[in-house]
């Protein structure tokens, strides 16, 4: 309910109902992720059982370049398509009758995951270069929003993620303070002391990545740095857990303000009806006249 | 500082205060009553006109002097009197940003249903929070002492309300960092999930 | 000291006066109307809708039946009653280019006052020959609106206050009218617009009334500042009465030594005394009359419930009724009823839709 989920419901969901039922029909749907990541989902020929998913995402290019497509050939190679749809970054062929019904929750599973994956590469990449004991040299940048980007600067001892996020509007700037505020608080808490350490700059970038060009500086744009210790990513179960949270962090942040703003709206309408209530305690219930009935007949009290 | 030390002070803050309020409503209360005695006065500048003589400010003499009555720096109430009608300003406590912005919110959602609240003026008086503009009209369709006391319930209601939100901003600020780091930090040693089913209930209560 | 008859109207009475036997009143309503009523059946007799704006004030002469009404719109009428009942207005040329605030018959009714926001009186007089109703200004020393005027039981001087925050006493002396007056302690010699006094408001604030004594001999004026002053020229004694009560909006002489003012504080207050020893004496606060309950207790408990938030734990906040009988403003009082000893019963309206006849 607080935490957001990683997989895509949509995407889940489709592919269950084609899994599941021997009957086909056409189909073509397209849909979105987060941080702005589209699907395409249809049926491309007319055999309907046929189906074929293509990805569009800005950072795609970088996501490549930092592991990513080793990660499809790695988890993806049966179903991955030569040449990706016109105007898509990366197109695969899914026919259900080809797969056993024991797998096939196991690709449903995966390709729910595949924004996750995608972006998951990037830092598997960087937890590898710290292993090999790079120690700062290299800062892997993934634009993965418009104006909003992640770097991780993997070091001998630690791996540095830093979240650049901007806020539409005056009061998302200041909810987003008051929410990171609490991020970096919150690690005093014996409970949590195991989290990663979280700083949280506003308008400056951290030192980190300051060398870097064309970054953005201003009222609007925040930083949030999370620095990870080994003990974060040393096991695998540690690791996915990591890469999980930390991924959907900045959405995760954007919700809740979101969901805080909804929630000041409803609070204040219901406030400012009670304050119409308690004016219309000085407005005297002046009998006005006669008085109508639902037929239009006048009414007298008896 | 903490969280939580942050939101003891809060509480303490607004006990002191609370020691003010009283005389500072008092004070507002009564100078309103007076302020309130108004009645049809017709326009001795523009023929066949009937105005706010507030507003238009054409005849000096039908001007009473107006009233500032503050509890500290950042917390005032302007009544400027007239004949005819009476302008009652209102400046909210705005401590930090947050309730900056909050004030900012909640009485620009006041000023969008200003025809269904009658006295409210639509745009409040320089350097004030909220305005309201009570007019000969409006006390004798509405009972005076009745007015009063809305406007009355309307300051202590509003600071109460900012302070409310601001406070469950916090709350919600607080839980959703700690459920979300508690996931990262789990897997690392054994963290009892009792804190975190707590942070749930408090999810729920504000959610 | 109760009311003795208590009628509530569904709008808000402006002014209200009653003709001479008491059987009848004629009420301004908020709006541009006058509604005439039976004083015991509380039927509408006839509506006067000669005005097109808020009538200000009336009169209603005893002796001669007339009905004088100024408006907002500029314009006065006299209304005469036609044999068959029904009443003819007659425009009075004014002359004013604001507002009509005030209106009073003089006492031989031969006359009246109309006070304005043209920062003058006319006085207003019947001229034969053109059989038309014609005034003359009195301008000299008023510098903002008029907002009340009184007359002398002699028919000549009278009495104007205004939000110039000063009371005059004036000579409205008409000649071919008026025959010369006897001497008094205003002065002898009293052409038209005499300066005969000129009170200040000692704290400031606007002069809301204006009355003279019985015998002419006293002023009484009432101001924003909530004071009432009190003026004897004979002897040079100007008497201030501080109230920590709201501004008074008109007052009544019960006798030389008694009168009642009444206003923003909706309870009719009684202040006694003579030359310089004036002093308050009491309000009727209290609430005497006790309203029959309501028939549809239930419907109204829901409703309340519903449009003003009330529930039975803050009855207290939701509570909408003040102690005294009017719930808001009382705009004008006036004598009921005249004993050798002076007023026996006086009534007073107010923009809470009451008209309320007390005994003194």
């Amino acid at each position: 309910m607080i935490l957001l989920e990683t997989h895509n419901v949509v995407l889940r969901d489709t592919l269950t109902k084609r899994f599941s039922s021997t009957q086909a029909d056409p189909l073509d749907i397209t849909f979105v992720d987060f941080d702005g990541v589209t699907y395409h989902l249809h049926t491309p020929t007319d055999d309907f059982h046929q189906l074929q998913l293509s990805v569009r995402w800005a950072c795609f290019p970088q996501l490549l370049a930092y592991g990513a497509e080793a990660l499809l050939q790695q988890q993806y190679k049966p179903f991955l398509s030569t040449t990706p749809e016109q105007g898509w970054h990366v197109t695969f062929d899914i026919d259900p009758r080809t797969i056993e019904g024991s797998k096939g929750e196991d690709v449903i599973r995966r390709f729910s995951l595949l924004k996750r994956n995608l972006m998951a590469a990037p830092f598997e990449h960087a937890f590898a270069l710290h292993q090999q004991g790079d120690n700062g040299q290299s800062i892997l940048t993934v634009p993965y929003r418009e104006e909003e980007s992640i770097f991780i600067r993997p070091q001998s001892d630690r791996v540095t993620v830093i979240f650049s996020t901007t806020f539409k509007d005056e009061t998302d700037r200041i909810f987003g303070k008051v929410f990171l505020q609490e991020f970096v608080d919150a690690r005093r808490q014996p409970a949590i002391q195991n989290a990663p350490q979280v700083l949280y700059s506003n308008k400056e970038p951290p030192l980190e990545i300051r060398h870097l060009p064309n970054l953005a500086s201003g009222d609007t744009i925040g930083y949030v740095t999370f620095v990870l210790f080994p003990r974060h990513f040393e096991t695998d179960e540690a690791r996915e857990k990591t890469i999980d949270q930390i991924q959907m962090f900045r959405d995760y942040l954007h919700y809740h303000i979101k969901c805080s703003k909804a929630y000041m709206h409803t609070r204040m309408r219901a406030r400012v009806s009670d304050f119409l209530k308690v004016i219309n305690r000085a407005k005297p219930a002046r009998e006005t006249g006669e008085r109508k009935t639902i037929h239009g007949r006048t009414f007298t009290p008896v | 500082m903490t969280a939580n030390s942050r939101w003891r002070n809060t509480v303490q803050q607004q006990q002191q205060q609370s020691n003010t309020l009283r005389p500072y409503l008092a004070a507002v209360r009564s100078t309103l009553t007076a302020a309130l005695c108004l009645e049809n006065f017709s326009s001795q500048v523009v023929e066949r006109h009937n105005k706010p003589e507030v507003e238009s400010g054409s005849s000096k003499e039908v001007l009473l002097n107006p009233v500032c009555i503050s509890r500290n720096e950042n917390e005032r109430v302007l009544i400027e009197p007239s004949i005819n009608s009476v302008r009652v300003s209102i400046r909210v406590k705005q401590a930090d940003e947050i309730e900056a912005i909050l004030c900012h919110k909640f009485t620009g959602f006041l000023t969008q249903r200003a025809e269904h609240f009658v006295i409210l003026r639509r745009k409040p008086v320089e350097g004030y929070s909220i305005s309201f503009l009570i007019t000969n009209f409006h006390t004798q369709q509405m009972f005076k002492h009745k007015l009063v006391d809305f406007i009355i319930q309307f300051m202590e209601e509003v600071d109460k309300e900012i302070s409310e939100m601001k406070l469950s901003l916090n709350v919600r600020a607080r839980t959703v960092a700690e459920s979300f780091l508690l996931q990262v930090g789990r897997q690392c040693t054994d963290v009892s999930i009792g804190n975190a089913t707590n942070f749930l209930f408090f999810y729920c209560c504000y959610g | 000291m109760t009311s003795i008859t208590d009628h509530l109207f569904p709008f808000g009475i402006a002014a209200h006066a009653y003709n001479k036997d008491r059987s009848q009143v004629a009420v301004c309503l908020d709006t541009s109307d006058v509604h005439i009523y039976d004083t015991t059946s509380w039927t509408l007799l006839t509506k006067l809708t000669e005005h097109d704006e808020l009538v200000t004030g009336i009169d209603w002469a005893p002796e001669t039946n007339r009905i004088v009404t100024c408006s907002q719109d500029r314009n006065a009428y006299v209304w005469t009653q036609e044999p068959n009942g029904t009443w003819k207005p007659t425009l009075v040329l004014l002359r004013i280019n604001r507002a009509a605030t005030h209106v009073r018959w003089s006492p031989r009714e031969d006359k009246f006052a109309v006070a304005s926001g043209a920062r003058c009186v006319a006085i207003c007089y019947f001229e034969e020959d053109n059989d038309w109703w014609v005034s003359k200004h009195l301008k000299k020393p008023i510098r903002s609106t008029v907002l009340c005027v009184d007359w002398h039981p002699n028919n000549v001087l009278l009495a104007v206050g205004g939000a110039d925050m000063r009371a005059y006493v004036l000579s409205a002396y008409i000649k071919g009218v008026d025959s010369k007056p006897p001497p008094s302690p205003w002065g002898e010699k009293l052409p038209f617009n005499t300066i005969c006094a000129e009170y200040v408001n000692p704290a400031g604030g606007w002069i809301h009334s204006v009355a003279f004594s019985p015998s002419g001999d006293a002023l009484a004026f009432t101001g924003h500042d909530a004071c009432i002053t009190l003026a004897y020229p004979g002897t040079g004694a100007v008497t201030t009465i501080p109230t920590d009560r709201l501004p008074y909006l008109s007052m009544v002489w019960i006798n030389e030594h008694r009168l009642v003012a009444a206003g923003h504080d909706c309870a009719p207050a009684y202040f006694e005394g003579q030359g310089d020893q004036w002093q308050f004496v009491k309000a009727l606060d209290a609430k005497e009359v006790k309203k029959a309950a309501n028939t549809n207790s239930a419907f109204n408990m829901f409703k309340q419930m519903d449009s003003r938030g009330i529930t039975s734990k803050n009855t207290a906040e939701g509570k909408t009724e003040l102690s005294t009988l009017h719930q808001n403003t009382i705009t004008m009082v006036r004598a009921f009823r005249r004993s050798s000893e002076g007023v026996s019963e006086f009534s007073t309206s107010g923009v809470d839709g009451r008209l309320v006849v007390w005994a003194v």
